[in-house]
């Protein structure tokens, strides 16, 4: 290699010489073997130097980036001293707000919506026609985790009742809930003794949504938790806006009156829809509640059937070809 | 009243679907969309026939609440209304509808005949003579009523080619086939045997189908077990052929016109073709389409169908490249799809300016699209002279290079 590299140097120098005209093509070709010179931390051999000269260069970056930062704060404050606008801080971009569009978005001025929104299965729990009754049950085996995150939920939502799963199959359970006036029925499935998969069905002819259950902290996990009380929790809801995650985020959490990481204010809050910034009191925020990740696999039209069951919406691996594009 | 908006379609050629949706509403796609009626959930379309003839088309729709509406395709104008609610004290809900045929065969204008079939299986046929003048005065006659099963839930029904005869089929049912003429069963399936457990598998038919237009002797039943059955009367009372297709419940069929092709949609959104001389499966319509399919409706002339399902989008598929052309988002769950072939004759007959300029621009193009095809070939033998000779002069300056290089090897040599 290196006899080549000298042999075709010689030959370059040789007709620098003579040649004018490429002249200008040498001067290019000499900066490209600088750049190749540039030593990389990935073209070293060995471990200990690589990790020595990465950590070099990763704490040069730390440290200009933290000079740009203070740069830019000191221009903020010079700025607003002097009383002019600051320079507006830039946007990074993340999936969620270069996100693909989606027709399905719902508008705020889409009649339809309202139309299809006061006709269907769960209207009449949101207008308070029908109070909310939750029942939650579980899957055949459950143990640990399982009815820790039960109990759980059953101190966050407000009207649940825990009923033993026995032996019962699910369609005979939807049965006797709908006898008993349940507005909707959640299965926890545990699986591996770790609660794994949500299944929330709506009662009497709501649709059903299946959940993958991920990164469930119980109470006891969470760090300077608070303790749930006696108040109906507040629902805060955002970024359901497809319309079928209008769908899921009305039916599932609404008629629930929980939601995933619930919070809720200490003090001078007892009632629902009154903000705390409407009563100019000043409220601590505290977790109490179970904190978990759901991520909708299948929504069901009408109750649990698997065999015969029309799907809404189904997940399909050939959906996941961008990671920008959001179903909810 | 209608509301129209724009819309785009990519990629289709010119044709008009009509859709029905769980709200009642009727939207006519493409190019324009158009709205008729208002939402309301009471109105649920159940079941929609068309008969698209260029003289005088009608369209019958059949909703939830016992109401039967014969509907002018080109604007929305209710011809006649009536509903079966009141008739021996039955409620809507307890017997709705599950099948609706619009006779096609020679009709005098202004009347027309239709076959209901309700869930609990009430078949009649009725006639209903329309008065040009006034809407109103629209006088309706049961001429036939005769009952299909005493139980069981009828789902789907069909009516072959020469409107002479019927298929039914259900929840308990076995698929039976009914005379028209002297409405009597001529023949009904036996159940599948048992398997080799000795289990026993429920009736329950969701979707018929006749294989071709003009033979009345086969036809295809997709059942709840994710089943399709070919029957054929002629040969035996049990399915001549029966396979599997995917893992839920089959919920939509359709024949083409070749007589042997089928399109089958099912429950969680899978959408494929089979041959039914051998079952075996053609190709899938892949697409993303994630909700239960609930309708699918073959183009008369263009090789086109339709599908349209819970995850309310319309989706216009190619046949024989089964790619799709486009999909058009409806916001509602839609029901029933069908196809107004002779699009051309009724933006004529329907004297809207907007469209006719529309036709006009198509034309046009159509007339443009020779000579620039010419064109194009002469500039494609054209580039290609250039390109033969670009090639020849890269081979001349290669061959310059190559001289280069022997020259500068040889002063490295040296």
């Amino acid at each position: 290699m290196g006899g080549k590299r000298r042999n075709s140097e010689r030959g370059a120098m040789e007709e620098y010489g003579d040649d004018v005209e490429l002249d200008k093509k040498d001067k290019k070709k000499k900066m490209e073997k600088e750049k190749r010179r540039e030593i990389l931390p990935s073209m070293i051999k060995n471990k200990e130097k690589r990790s020595a000269v990465h950590a070099k260069l990763k704490h040069e970056k730390k440290v200009e980036k933290r000079k740009k930062l203070k740069a830019r704060d000191a221009e903020e404050k010079r700025a607003l001293e002097l009383g002019e606008e600051p320079l507006p801080r830039k946007i990074p971009r993340t999936i969620e707000n270069t996100r693909e569009n989606d027709e399905t978005v719902c508008k705020p001025d889409d009649e339809e919506l309202f139309a299809c929104n006061d006709t269907d299965e769960f209207s009449s729990i949101i207008k308070r026609e029908r109070t909310p009754k939750i029942l939650i049950t579980t899957s055949r085996f459950n143990s640990t985790r399982g009815p820790a995150f039960i109990s759980e939920l059953l101190e966050v939502i407000p009207n649940a009742h825990y009923y033993k799963r026995g032996t019962y199959d699910l369609k005979k359970i939807v049965e006797y809930a709908k006898k008993q006036d349940f507005t909707s029925l959640i299965v926890v499935h545990t699986k591996r003794r770790e609660p794994d998969a949500l299944l929330i069905i709506g009662l009497p002819d709501g649709p059903t949504a299946h959940f993958k259950l991920s990164r469930l902290v119980l109470r006891k996990d969470i760090k300077n938790h608070g303790n749930p009380t006696s108040h109906e929790p507040e629902l805060v809801l955002t970024n359901f806006t497809t319309r079928l995650g209008h769908h899921t985020g009305s039916y599932i959490f609404e008629t629930k009156e929980s939601k995933t990481s619930d919070s809720k204010g200490k003090k001078g809050k007892d009632g629902k829809g009154e903000k705390i910034s409407q009563q100019k009191v000043i409220a601590r925020l505290q977790e109490c509640g179970p904190r978990f990740t759901l991520k909708l696999r299948s929504l069901q039209h009408g109750t649990f059937d698997t065999k015969g069951g029309e799907y809404e919406w189904v997940h399909k691996p050939e959906m996941d070809t961008s990671r920008r594009r959001f179903f909810l | 009243m209608p509301r129209t908006t724009t819309l785009v379609c990519p990629g289709c050629p010119p044709l008009r679907a009509l859709t029905f949706d769980s709200l009642g509403l009727i939207k006519g796609i493409p190019q324009v969309v158009e709205r008729w009626g208002d939402p309301d959930s009471s109105k649920c379309v159940l079941a929609a026939s068309i008969d698209d003839r260029k003289k005088d088309p009608l369209l019958a729709v059949a909703r939830k609440n016992g109401e039967v509406e014969a509907v002018n395709p080109l604007n929305g104008e209710i011809h006649a209304v009536f509903s079966n609610v009141g008739e021996d004290g039955v409620q809507p809900e307890d017997d709705a509808f599950s099948g609706l045929h619009l006779f096609r065969r020679e009709r005098p204008s202004g009347s027309c005949t239709l076959l209901t079939c309700t869930s609990k299986g009430n078949a009649s046929m009725r006639s209903i003579q329309v008065e040009k003048s006034t809407s109103d005065s629209a006088s309706i006659s049961v001429t036939k009523t005769w009952k299909v099963c005493g139980s069981g839930n009828v789902l789907c029904s069909k009516v072959d080619g020469s409107e002479n005869y019927v298929v039914f089929g259900g929840k308990g049912v076995e698929v039976n086939l009914w005379d028209l003429e002297d409405s009597t069963k001529i023949w009904t399936a036996k159940p599948p045997p048992k398997n080799s457990l000795g289990i026993f598998t429920p009736t329950w038919f969701t979707c018929t189908t006749f294989q071709s237009n003009d033979d009345h002797r086969k036809f295809v039943a997709g059942t709840n077990s994710h089943q399709v059955h070919l029957y054929d009367i002629s040969a035996q009372r049990r399915p001549v052929l029966s396979f599997d297709f995917r893992e839920t419940a089959i919920k939509a069929a359709t024949e083409d016109q070749d007589g042997h092709t089928i399109y089958i949609g099912n429950g969680s959104g899978d959408l494929a073709s089979f041959d039914m001389r051998t079952g075996k499966l053609l190709g899938c319509f892949i697409g993303k389409c994630s909700g239960s399919i609930r309708s699918i409706a073959r183009h008369p002339e263009l090789p086109v169908i339709a599908s349209c399902g819970l995850d309310s989008y319309l989706r216009l598929w190619d046949i024989k490249t089964r790619q799709l052309l486009s999909a058009v988002f409806l916001k509602q769950h839609l029901t029933n799809v069908v196809f107004d072939s002779n699009i051309v004759d009724k933006e004529v007959a329907a004297q809207n300016v907007n469209e006719i300029q529309t036709t006009e621009v198509q034309t046009e193009d159509e007339m443009g699209t020779l000579p620039i095809k010419r064109k194009k070939a002469s500039k494609e033998t054209r580039e290609k002279k250039k390109r033969s000779g670009e090639s020849e002069e890269t081979i001349v300056l290669k061959s310059k290079k190559k001289s280069r290089k022997h020259k500068r090897e040889i002063g490295d040599d040296s």
